[in-house]
């Protein structure tokens, strides 16, 4: 008999190579997939008065950096990885067979980099806030006081975002262009990884589920269009603007940021008397 | 269907090669037109005079052929940049294709030409082998009758068994490349056809340990444009399913039993 089997001395990747093909698709669909599911929905909700409290019951987490760490960072870095190899040794033939599923493959990969390169940007600047799209990089969920604030931080969750995607046409084509990108990969990644499983064996069952990725393509994509046109369409008030402006002045100054329940005003800028005058009124009343 | 009209003179662009590493060429050829050719016919009458378009002696087109009805798979080509059999592609179709131009012919990319447009498919052969394509049955002791299979798992069987290893479905896959170790469509559907059978089954356990290596069932990037090149309508598609649901199993199963 021939011996098939692989030689003891092949690469890590060689001797577990099923396993981690497999482990692609699964991170494709948990956690990334689902997370993605919910992030949407999230953001579905600046088309309403919710977003700000959702913004701030994640930020309130337990363990909040081991969750990025172990159920975002590290799969999305193993499932693009290994994606981007899958990418570069195809031998794409759309000119010659231009059947539907050819294109959706080919497709399923295109997606896959923008999503990628949207991803990047996407937490280098909300979450890890690199200001590397400038002034209006939308990148934090509350603001210093500013008067007519109240006395109280701002909380700017869609303010920033709105104001970002507001202020530059390169902001806008990369949310539209990453995030329906990413929708498209994950619709198509669930009707590819049915067969991969070998759930769906005949054509009908294929197509059926096929139906299923459309509908939840169209329901992902259509949470994304409302968040998107609430954020094209939002009005911010003089006082989020005015917020913004300062926590992005104090920002360069010193680095800091303010959170949910911080001082309302930037360590070494508390203007205790005027503050003080405005809420309370003199001691000496007659 | 026939083309409409019909032309004086049929154009074929061929492209050539002298020997296994030697740059490949086109060459203009052109034939009268006859009703009802087809590939093979028009390279025979390529070969009874071998002149180029532009008047300068060339040799007869190399290609593979043995059965001329379709069953074989040898003369398969790229033809007007679609893989298929050169027997069956009827020129009055290929005619409708192009129009006024040209017929292309060319040799298959996936596989190494060994001339002309004859190419060396011994890669799909070698992976038959390693994939125990077989039922063991060798032995001179009598066997007894042989298992009784329901007219469903007979249907499948058969439509799987009408592969005829030409390599369209490697030709068209987009996971499948000259030098890459990837399997490909036409011997998933053969792990599937044996592994259905009650006796090829004995095997199976093989062929699934050898399916889950580099270049196994896991590197399908489901294009399914095998299934819709295949000649023969063999089902590759389930086949690939299939064979990702037997390895799903058979993983789980080997995870939990671990080695002894």
């Amino acid at each position: 008999m021939t011996q098939s089997a692989v030689a003891p001395s092949s690469s890590f990747l060689d001797r577990h190579h099923f396993l981690l093909r497999r482990l692609h698709s699964l991170t494709g669909i948990m956690p990334i997939g689902v997370f993605v599911m919910f992030h949407l929905f999230t953001n579905m909700q600046m088309a309403f008065s919710t977003f700000q409290h959702e913004v701030d019951w994640i930020h309130s987490m337990p363990a909040l950096l081991f969750l990025e760490v172990f159920g975002l960072w590290l799969p999305i870095a193993f499932h693009a990885g290994l994606g981007l190899i899958y990418t570069f040794n195809a031998k794409y033939n759309t000119r010659h067979y231009r059947y539907g599923g050819n294109w959706r493959y080919t497709l399923q990969r295109v997606t896959g980099i923008l999503a990628l390169i949207f991803i990047l940007v996407h937490v280098a600047t909300l979450r890890w806030r690199w200001p590397i799209l400038g002034e209006h990089t939308p990148f934090f969920a509350w603001g210093w006081a500013v008067p007519g604030s109240g006395g109280e931080l701002v909380p700017l969750a869609t303010a920033t975002t709105a104001l970002a995607i507001q202020s530059s046409l390169l902001v806008i084509l990369l949310y539209v262009v990453g995030v329906f990108s990413a929708v498209f990969h994950l619709a198509n990644g669930l009707w590819t990884a049915a067969i991969t499983w070998g759930l769906t064996l005949t054509q009908q069952a294929q197509r059926r589920w096929g139906y299923v990725c459309i509908a939840i393509f169209l329901g992902l994509a259509s949470f994304s269009a409302m968040a998107l046109y609430a954020s094209v369409t939002y009005q911010a008030s003089e006082v989020e603007k005015a917020s913004l402006a300062k926590t992005l002045e104090v920002y360069r100054q010193t680095g800091v940021y303010p959170h949910k329940g911080d001082k309302p005003h930037p360590p070494g800028h508390e203007p205790e008397a005027v503050e003080t005058r405005l809420i309370m009124p003199p001691a000496t009343d007659p | 269907m026939i083309a409409p009209k019909k032309p004086e003179i049929i154009t074929f662009r061929i492209k050539r090669q002298d020997a296994r590493d030697a740059q490949p060429y086109w060459e203009v050829f052109e034939v009268p037109y006859k009703p009802n050719l087809n590939v093979i016919s028009c390279l025979q009458l390529i070969a009874e005079n071998p002149v180029t378009r532009e008047g300068r002696q060339s040799r007869p087109v190399v290609w593979d052929c043995s059965c001329l009805e379709e069953v074989c798979g040898a003369c398969t080509m790229v033809i007007n940049g679609r893989v298929r059999q050169s027997c069956s592609a009827l020129v009055d179709q290929l005619l409708e294709e192009v129009g006024e131009g040209e017929i292309t012919l060319e040799p298959m990319t996936k596989f190494p030409v060994v001339r002309d447009l004859w190419v060396d498919r011994q890669r799909m052969f070698d992976n038959l082998l390693r994939f125990k394509g077989w039922v063991p049955i060798d032995g001179t002791h009598d066997l007894g009758e042989g298992p009784k299979e329901s007219p469903e798992e007979q249907e499948l069987r058969y439509e799987l068994s009408r592969c005829m290893t030409c390599g369209c479905c490697l030709e068209a896959c987009p996971q499948f490349t000259l030098d890459n170790d990837f399997i490909g469509a036409n011997t998933f559907g053969q792990v599937v056809y044996f592994n259905a059978h009650k006796t090829g089954r004995v095997l199976m356990n093989e062929r699934l340990d050898a399916l889950m290596e580099p270049g196994g069932i896991a590197d399908c990037g489901n294009a399914q444009n095998c299934v819709k090149v295949c000649p023969k309508d063999v089902p590759l598609t389930i086949a690939i399913a299939k064979a990702g649901r037997q390895t799903t199993v058979h993983s789980i199963k080997r995870f939990f039993t671990g080695k002894r």
